[in-house]
Parts: C-alpha cells; sequence; structure tokens
C-alpha cells in the first residue's frame, strides 16, 4: 500500500506537490483578503475581544448559530437517507435512462432558490396542492402546515442539497463488487442484514464525501430558510449577511464568522477521528470485479422496494420543478395556482430584453472558467493530498474546505477588496475566480472520495513496467479517478451557476450573471420572467441531453455495421 | 476598515496598476426590477436627452460596497439610491456626499428632507386585507388596531421581519399619538411596550415577511387574512385583480433617497441630476409607473385626481402619517434588530 512506501520515494515522487497549487490559490485568494477581513473582529482603534463577547452574550446570535447546527444536520440526515435509494436506483438502471435521471436530480440547481421556493410554497401553502389532495382525500380536515416553519427549511434545503449526497454515493455504488452482493445474498443474507452489513460500510465514503458537502453548503444557507420557514429558522449566515450588508458592522460579522469557522472545523476533526478516514483509504480497492449494477436483469425484494423509493425521491425533486412551467406561463405577476390566464409574454420579455440573453452567457462563461480551474486545481490538490501522512493528509482536508465554510458574503466583501484595486472588477475573472474559489473544495473531496477506493498496486505495476508518472497518471490514475472529477465538476458548475452573493460584489451591469439578474428588484416585486427563464434554461438542457444521447446512439449504431 | 486593514489592504493592490475609472458622464446605481425601470423612464432617459449627458446604469448599491469602492478608491457610481436606514447607516460613516446642503430642497415635504440625501419617493406603511375574509358590508379592519385585534378580526397576519416602521406600528395600535411615537420609543419602558406589543400578536403571524411582494403574494392566496406592508406592492396585487384593500386611515410615511458617494468620478454633473429630480414637473412623472408618491407639494398640479388616488403623499394623506425618523433609526437599528430578531426566535 501507499503508506508503506519508503520515505526517500515519498520525497522523490511528484506527486505529493501536486497539492501545491491549490495551497497557493487558496493563499492568495482565501487566506490573505478573507484573514485580513476577519481580523476586523479583534479590531477596534486597538485590540478587542468586545465583538466575541458581544456574538456570544446576545441571543438571537447564539440561537441562530444553534438553528443553523441543528438544520444543517438535520438537512445532511435526511440528505443521506433520500439518496441511498435514489443513488441505487441510478446505478442499477441503462444508463440512458440514468443520464436523464441525474439531470432529473440536478434540476433544482438549474433553477434560481426564488423560483423554485415559488413552486414549493404554491405545493405546500395552506390552499395549495398538496393540501387540496390531502383534504380532497379526506386524510386530513385541517390544512397542514408545510412551509413557514422547520418542515418547510427542511424541504426546501434537503431537495436542493440532496445531489451532494447521490453524485459520490453513485459513484461508490458503481464500485461495488456484485460478487460480494452475490456471495451474501447466496449465503442467505436478508435484504435488511445486506444493507447494513454488506452496502453500507462499501459505499460508505461516497456518503460521507457527500454528507460533509451538504453539511458545509447547508450552514451558509440563508435565503431558502428565509423564504421557506419561519422566524424560529433564522440561519447565522443570515445574521452575518446582515452586519456586512445592513449594519456595516463588520467586526462583529467577522467575530460571527469566525466562531461559525471554528465551530465547524472542529465538528470536521471529530467526524474525520470517527470515521477514520485514513482506514477507508486502503479499503476498498476491490475493483477487478464486475461493477455492481451491470446489467441486473431480476431485481431482489430488498432491490425492488429500494427503487420504488428511489422513484419516490424523484418524484419530490421534480414536483415543484413541474408546477413551474405552467406558471411560467400565468399572466399574472402574483403566482397564483392554476394561473388566471394564460400568455407566453415572460418568455417575449426574456429573448426581446437582451439583458436576460447576455446575463445567461456570463453566467455560462463564468461557470465554464470555474470548472476548468476548479477541476484542475481541485484533481491535482487531492492527488497530492492522497501521498501525504495521515495527520498531514487531515490538515490539508480541512485547509482546503475551509472556503466553503467561511459565509459567501464575507468573501465576497473581502474579495472585493482584493480584486478591485486590480482592476478586475467589471472582468469575469472576478466572478470566476471566486468561483473557483468556493468550488474547487467540492471537486477535492469528490476526488478524494474517489482515491480512496483506488487499488495502489495499480500505480505500482505501471510505474514498475517502466511508465514515467504523467503517463501513469493519464494511462491509469485518471481513468479510475474520472467518475470522482465529473463529480466534483458537475458540483463546481451548479455552485457557480447558482452564486448570487459573490456575484454581487465581482460583478457590474456588463458581467452580471444569471442569479444576479433575477435577484435584483426582489426587495419590491418578482419579475416572472425569472420563472420562464428556468424554464428555458430546463428545456435547453433537455434538449442538449437528448441530442447527445441521439447522437452517442447513432455512433454505437455506426460501429455494430463496422 | 480600520485604518490598518486600510494598509494592509492598500500593500495587497500595490503591485497592481490603478485603472481610471471610465470616462463616462453619469453612472448611476440603483436596485433593478421595476423600481429601476420606473426610475429610468421617469428621469434618466428625459435627463440624458435634454443634457446630452450619458448615463451608464449599474445596479445593487450596497452600502457595503460603496464603503469598499471608497477604502479601495474605485468608485464607479455618481449616483446611488437607498433608503433612509442605509443612508443613516452610510453617513454615520461618512460615505456620502451633503447632498441636501447642495441642492436646493426649499419646496420638499419638511419630514422628508435629509442632509445627505435628496429624497427622490414617498411610499407608505399601510394595512391591508382580504375581501374575501372581511367582505363589503361586515366590519373591515382600517387601523393598526384592529391588526392587533384577533377577536374582531380573526385569521393569520403578516408583518415586517424587520423592525423599523413595525414598532411604530405596535405603538400606534397601542393608542400612543403620532407625535409621540418618537419619545416614547426612545424610553425604555417605551421600548418594552413596543416589544410588548409584538409578542402579543405574534401567535397570530403566519410569517414575518423579508421581500415587499411577499405580503402581497399571501394575501392573495388566502394564507393570512392581514397585512402591514407597502402600498405600491399592494397596489400592484390590487392592478392585478387579487382580492385586496388598502386602508388609508392610518400610514407610516418612507422616503427614499438619492445621493452621491464620496470620491464619486462624476459630482457635479450628479448634483444638476439630483436638482433635477426633486422638480415638480419630474417629480410629477414617477407615479406613472410605481404607485409611489412625489416629495414636493409642487408635483401635484401635474398629477390627475385619480392616479392621486393611489398615491401616498397627498395632502389629506400626509396629515394622517406618521414619517420614520431615519436619524433616529440610524443610532438603534442594530440593538432594535437584534431584539427584534430574538423576539421572533422565541
Amino acid at each position: 500500500m501507499l503508506r508503506h512506501r519508503s520515505h526517500s520515494v515519498l520525497r522523490l515522487s511528484p506527486p505529493a506537490l501536486a497539492s501545491l497549487p491549490l495551497v497557493a490559490f487558496t493563499i492568495a485568494f482565501f487566506v490573505l483578503p478573507v484573514g485580513f477581513l476577519l481580523v476586523s473582529g479583534f479590531y477596534d482603534h486597538g485590540f478587542t475581544l468586545k465583538y466575541f463577547v458581544h456574538a456570544v452574550s446576545v441571543s438571537a446570535y447564539l440561537q441562530a448559530f444553534q438553528n443553523t447546527m441543528v438544520i444543517a444536520s438535520l438537512v445532511t440526515i435526511l440528505s443521506v437517507v433520500f439518496a441511498y435509494p435514489l443513488a441505487y436506483l441510478l446505478a442499477t438502471l441503462r444508463q440512458t435512462i440514468a443520464k436523464i435521471l441525474f439531470l432529473v436530480v440536478l434540476l433544482p440547481f438549474w433553477t434560481s432558490a426564488l423560483v423554485r421556493t415559488t413552486g414549493w410554497i404554491i405545493l405546500l401553502q395552506k390552499n395549495g396542492i398538496v393540501n387540496d389532495l390531502l383534504r380532497g382525500v379526506g386524510l386530513t380536515d385541517q390544512p397542514i402546515a408545510f412551509v413557514f416553519n422547520l418542515t418547510g427549511v427542511l424541504i426546501g434545503m434537503t431537495h436542493v442539497l440532496m445531489p451532494f449526497v447521490v453524485l459520490p454515493l453513485y459513484a461508490s455504488f458503481r464500485s461495488v463488487d456484485r460478487s460480494v452482493i452475490l456471495a451474501a445474498e447466496g449465503l442467505g443474507a436478508s435484504p435488511v442484514r445486506l444493507f447494513w452489513r454488506v452496502m453500507l460500510p462499501l459505499t460508505s465514503p461516497g456518503a460521507i464525501a457527500g454528507a460533509i458537502m451538504v453539511f458545509m453548503n447547508a450552514i451558509g444557507y440563508y435565503i431558502t430558510p428565509s423564504l421557506m420557514g419561519g422566524p424560529g429558522q433564522t440561519m447565522i449566515a443570515q445574521m452575518i449577511a446582515f452586519n456586512i450588508s445592513e449594519q456595516l458592522n463588520w467586526g462583529l460579522a467577522a467575530a460571527l464568522a469566525l466562531i461559525l469557522l471554528c465551530v465547524t472545523l472542529v465538528l470536521f476533526a471529530i467526524v474525520q477521528k470517527l470515521f477514520n478516514f485514513g482506514e477507508m483509504m486502503s479499503s476498498g480497492s476491490s475493483r477487478a470485479g464486475e461493477p455492481f449494477g451491470a446489467e441486473i436483469r431480476s431485481r431482489s425484494v430488498g432491490g425492488r422496494i429500494s427503487a420504488g423509493l428511489g422513484l419516490l425521491v424523484v418524484l419530490f425533486l421534480v414536483a415543484p420543478i413541474l408546477l413551474i412551467f405552467p406558471i411560467s406561463f400565468g399572466s399574472s405577476t402574483y403566482f397564483t395556482f392554476p394561473p388566471p390566464s394564460y400568455t407566453v409574454k415572460w418568455y417575449a420579455n426574456f429573448f426581446s430584453d437582451n439583458k436576460w440573453l447576455r446575463a445567461t452567457g456570463n453566467s455560462l462563461v463564468i461557470a465554464a472558467l470555474t470548472v476548468v480551474l476548479s477541476a484542475i486545481l481541485g484533481t491535482s490538490a487531492a492527488v497530492g493530498v492522497s501521498r501525504l501522512k495521515k495527520r498531514a493528509a487531515g490538515f490539508f482536508d480541512a485547509y482546503f474546505i475551509m472556503p466553503m465554510i467561511v459565509p459567501a458574503i464575507v468573501i465576497s466583501v473581502a474579495l472585493y477588496y482584493f480584486l478591485a484595486p486590480i482592476g478586475l472588477i467589471g472582468s469575469l475573472w472576478a466572478p470566476a475566480l471566486g468561483h473557483t474559489l468556493v468550488a474547487t473544495p467540492y471537486v477535492f473531496l469528490s476526488v478524494r472520495a474517489v482515491l480512496r477506493g483506488f487499488d495502489g498496486n495499480l500505480e505500482y505495476a505501471a510505474l514498475g513496467l517502466g511508465a514515467s508518472w504523467p503517463t501513469m497518471f493519464r494511462r491509469v490514475m485518471l481513468p479510475a479517478i474520472m467518475p470522482g472529477v465529473i463529480g466534483g465538476a458537475v458540483f463546481a458548475f451548479i455552485t457557480s451557476f447558482d452564486d448570487v452573493v459573490l456575484a454581487l460584489f465581482l460583478t457590474n451591469l456588463k458581467t452580471r450573471t444569471l442569479p444576479k439578474l433575477m435577484y435584483e428588484g426582489v426587495a419590491q416585486d418578482i419579475d416572472p420572467t425569472i420563472v420562464a427563464a428556468s424554464c428555458i434554461i430546463i428545456v435547453a438542457t433537455l434538449v442538449l441531453l437528448g441530442l447527445n444521447l441521439l447522437a452517442s446512439r447513432s455512433s454505437h449504431a455506426r460501429v455494430d455495421h463496422r | 476598515m480600520r485604518p490598518v486593514l486600510k494598509l494592509a489592504f492598500a500593500a495587497l493592490g500595490l503591485c497592481s496598476v490603478a485603472v481610471p475609472v471610465q470616462a463616462e458622464d453619469l453612472n448611476f446605481s440603483s436596485w433593478g426590477g421595476s423600481y429601476q425601470d420606473a426610475i429610468r423612464k421617469a428621469w434618466l432617459e428625459p435627463f440624458g436627452k435634454s443634457t446630452g449627458v450619458k448615463i451608464v446604469e449599474d445596479t445593487n448599491p450596497e452600502v457595503a460596497k460603496i464603503k469598499a469602492m471608497i477604502d479601495t478608491n474605485t468608485v464607479e457610481w455618481d449616483v446611488v439610491t437607498e433608503n433612509g436606514v442605509r443612508l443613516a447607516r452610510g453617513i454615520s460613516l461618512g460615505l456620502f456626499e451633503p447632498v441636501g446642503k447642495m441642492v436646493d430642497v426649499s419646496h420638499v415635504i419638511a419630514g422628508a428632507r435629509n442632509d445627505y440625501g435628496v429624497p427622490s419617493e414617498i411610499f407608505s406603511t399601510n394595512l391591508a386585507f382580504s375581501t374575501k375574509a372581511f367582505p363589503d358590508g361586515k366590519p373591515q379592519p382600517k387601523s393598526f388596531k384592529d391588526f392587533w385585534d384577533v377577536e374582531k378580526f380573526p385569521g393569520k397576519r403578516t408583518m415586517q421581519d424587520d423592525p423599523s416602521a413595525m414598532l411604530e406600528a405596535a405603538l400606534l395600535a397601542d393608542g400612543v399619538p403620532l407625535d409621540k411615537v418618537y419619545s416614547v420609543l426612545s424610553t425604555k419602558e417605551g421600548l418594552d411596550r413596543a416589544f410588548a406589543m409584538v409578542a402579543k400578536i405574534k401567535p397570530h403571524i403566519t410569517i414575518f415577511w423579508h421581500n415587499g411582494a411577499q405580503p402581497v403574494q399571501l394575501l392573495g392566496s388566502g394564507e393570512v387574512v392581514m397585512a402591514i406592508g407597502w402600498n405600491g406592492r399592494f397596489q400592484s396585487g390590487i392592478d392585478d385583480g387579487l382580492p385586496i384593500r388598502m386602508s388609508w386611515d392610518q400610514i407610516i410615511a418612507n422616503i427614499g433617497y438619492f445621493t452621491i458617494p464620496k470620491k464619486a468620478p462624476h459630482k457635479d454633473t450628479a448634483l444638476k441630476f439630483l436638482s433635477y429630480m426633486v422638480g415638480g414637473e419630474p417629480q410629477s412623472r414617477f407615479s406613472n409607473y410605481v404607485a409611489y408618491g412625489p416629495v414636493t407639494e409642487d408635483a401635484w398640479p401635474f398629477i390627475d385626481d385619480k392616479r392621486k388616488e393611489r398615491l401616498p403623499s397627498t395632502p389629506e394623506r400626509i396629515k394622517n402619517a406618521l414619517f420614520v425618523d431615519y436619524a433616529w433609526w440610524g443610532q438603534n437599528a442594530d440593538k432594535l434588530t437584534e431584539r427584534y430578531t430574538q423576539l421572533l426566535q422565541q
């Protein structure tokens, strides 16, 4: 195993150095700018602790910290529980159908938080569709309060964060050796036992990587909670944003952000200890067998139940998104369902006012830059860190995910101070660099997760047979970790495509992104054009995917004919 | 930003080339959406046409971003628009030029004047209700007192998640006369009284709204029967055919301001634009697009009676209005927001 390599090899081998680019990038765009801003938590005409004292003595902040931790934990648990049947379903379906379902999983990100919460509220409000249904069939006579409380927050956040578990978990499912399952079944394991004793341990690296991403993401959430929750669900990120933007009390905001960072890092360290990352690194290197899910023709009882549950999860993901299609044709500025009358004027708006198309174009370019940069930085860093000793690796694991933990509004302001003097505000590079900073941890975590399943002996075999390290990487390691790279790249894309807060400070009218444009004027009213815009993006993606599937099918057909 | 940090940031940016601000004539930034559309049609385009000034628009003039621009010498905006509370916060940090002393505002309604901002429009915080819940011929809520009266007007309600104007409404509902509201709020007992009123109505509040469209949406869908919100938003819901009515018996007047950030590149042109915007005839145009009222009596001759009906700043309505005291909020917003949030969380 890699861990047993001799010291000299470790020192000479280039792989450990591969984390250097991300180390440098993080120092330049995170440690220095954000560090300077956070230091103001200790400064008011000289050293002070007053902001920290204030932060821990005002119960509004303590309550918000507690809300944040409780909500983030619950959302993480729900996401993992829901992701299991869905990932199982995806891993056992035909590739074509699986591809379409993947798109469904990512659909929430193709719309703005404003749009998807609108869909949810229409479904779940007092006179909403779900309550009407429940009353219709006589299950309840009083409307159930699904929104504007904790339930609403959990529904809204799980809906959008679950994909962060589904993708890595899918990769884990695909790497399970099917003969292990057949052996367990042959030995008479019940479906429940099979899940607990075999599937769960084998897929846990993916689940844990996903859970970490969900948790880190959830602690920074506040737009969805503020729209679907009640006052009891105020998140700390909202209080930090309030102190930055409205009160301009940056000292207090810095203190709150630092406390959040420390608490989260401690939790992360505990999770690292509990789940013993190092051990997992050497497990699951059973790659040689037939992959799980390939060509499953008949499902066991447990498999059928899981697949059925998976379909329910799919329904949960698409329901609010399907609803926005009829709404996008509604004539009312206030979203009523069913719409009083139908119109295409919001679609006409999208195509006639070039600000929408331009913002969509900006978003795509920024997301593309972000994907390329973060895929390179994150993958190389993950390869590098996997070569380090356990303690050092643990340190870098924590170091590289820090940009996920610090609330985006803090990073946004700090980067402005850094990028404005060098004239980068007004260039697409400013938001692309900001997005790369917060997106790279996703690539890093997903590649780290697949590297844990990578058999080091393959590397030795290749090197021993005379391959140079780059050749080995290109021919052996990269194909093996590709699912992780792609999963991370998808997360990088949606992180960039969904961001509002960084764009707020790092773009101007020429470079503004689609989410920023969608949020403009929201204090006053919601322009229904944003719903039409979301529908257009969804349809465009579906069409692209469809063409892609058709093209790959016809190219397969050609190969067959030859 | 503290001086030490300012130095540090300056050092970080030292190796860079300072890029000169573009030589445009006037850079304007507001909050986008229908509000900025109205500003464009009422003021930006006519001003540009008559003076030849080329106006470049931007969006989201966050006060925090203005501060960052000033700290890094990269101020791009000449004119920005802020609500009263944000203006007050910016004033205390020295972010804005004293435009109220540089532009003639003698014709402006006295309650709307401010040394550091030229008022652009008056909007009001009103009580509104669902006409399905309280139809004609039955008692209908009219005052903030009725909002608190859950016996006479049962049903769920919504109010704002921000204390400004809400604490005032609470005291008005508790019987404090208009001219005493801020002196009562300035005492500890007065504050306790206002917060006790909010605590009393809290069990009947479905959601404390964050965006202006929310109360309209909630009234329209029947989720709540009564709301305290902004007149322009309710009006747009009514125009859209939603079963909503607004009460004008008791209103709280809020003011929007235009101002100039320190180090703005085209200060002189910006001042000319502010003088133009606050004039009588231009002031009359804004309400063609949004139901927000003019800040000067000079505008009324240009506004017909039908449109007047919809606006909060008519002489009769102003008489019953409580003007939000932004200077007071500038000093108290931080503590009171914390306390309000704390109460809401319980």
